[in-house]
């Protein structure tokens, strides 16, 4: 129990800045993409153990609530990716060149990058919800 | 300051958590075109709202979807769970309870990867 509350309470009162909060948003957004990814391995078999059910599962996927869901776990997996990409680059192909400015720098750089893919992907997704649920642009 | 001790450290030898930190990483090179490709097509490019039963029969009919498919099953899910036990590990230092998050997750990853392989491998079944 205790070395629960240590773990915890390191997360939220470690004040590393940049790192701390990008190692924050990894755990985070790699959790939600885990968690989406069981639930979509499972809806996904329904298409040979229950046919019938598998529109089911693709109406309640269609949903402005979960269409919203959808942009946020977008998000999750393009930082997941361009920040799990900073990590193994450091990691495996230039340890040399780990320092910390270069750390924060490119850190910052992560969330622009994901923010530059993320934004159009939102875009798109935005007008499915609004032409498919709400009969807008001639839907 | 001239009394400087050189600490020397012997590297730790391998074991299997090195090889999972090492496999994180590997996987990860893979899984960006992966599941990145998989995102760009289903979600921006074909959309849920034309996602059916159909289309997914359609698009297991090609061999190389399935496979496409399976690399994602096996990878993404093994990362994904290989994750959580990472990020428990950080919670909770007892040796037995590591051993049930373990065996836990073992279970949860076969069972889950199981599900989705006989899905794959059975295909689209009509609507009885």
């Amino acid at each position: 129990m205790s070395s629960l509350r240590t773990t915890l309470t390191g997360y939220v009162g470690y004040r590393g800045k940049e790192g701390h909060l990008s190692f924050l948003l990894h755990r985070v957004t790699g959790l939600g993409t885990a968690l989406f990814l069981t639930i979509h391995i499972l809806d996904t078999s329904f298409v040979f153990f229950f046919p019938q059910l598998y529109q089911h599962a693709i109406d309640l996927y269609r949903s402005t609530l979960f269409g919203i869901a959808e942009i946020g776990l977008i998000f999750c997996v393009l930082f997941h990716g361009v920040n799990g990409l900073r990590i193994a680059f450091v990691d495996l192909i230039a340890p040399k060149f780990w320092s910390k400015p270069l750390q924060r720098s490119s850190t910052r750089w992560t969330v622009i990058v994901t923010l530059i893919l993320w934004l159009p992907a939102t875009g798109v997704m935005l007008y499915n919800i609004l032409h498919h649920n709400f009969g807008l642009f001639g839907g | 300051m001239s009394a400087t001790t050189v600490r020397t450290v012997t590297k730790p030898k391998a074991n299997y958590e090195t090889t999972a930190w090492k496999w994180m990483r590997y996987s990860g090179f893979l899984l960006i075109p992966l599941v990145w490709g998989h995102v760009l097509l289903q979600d921006i490019i074909v959309g849920v709202h034309k996602i059916d039963l159909d289309y997914v029969a359609l698009r297991w009919a090609s061999v190389g979807w399935r496979i496409y498919d399976t690399l994602l099953l096996g990878f993404a899910f093994a990362h994904g769970t290989n994750g959580i036990r990472q990020v428990l590990n950080d919670f909770f230092h007892q040796p037995e309870k590591r051993k049930i998050i373990n065996v836990g997750l073992f279970i949860f990853w076969i069972v889950i990867t199981a599900i989705g392989g006989i899905a794959l491998i059975g295909g689209v079944r009509p609507i009885p």
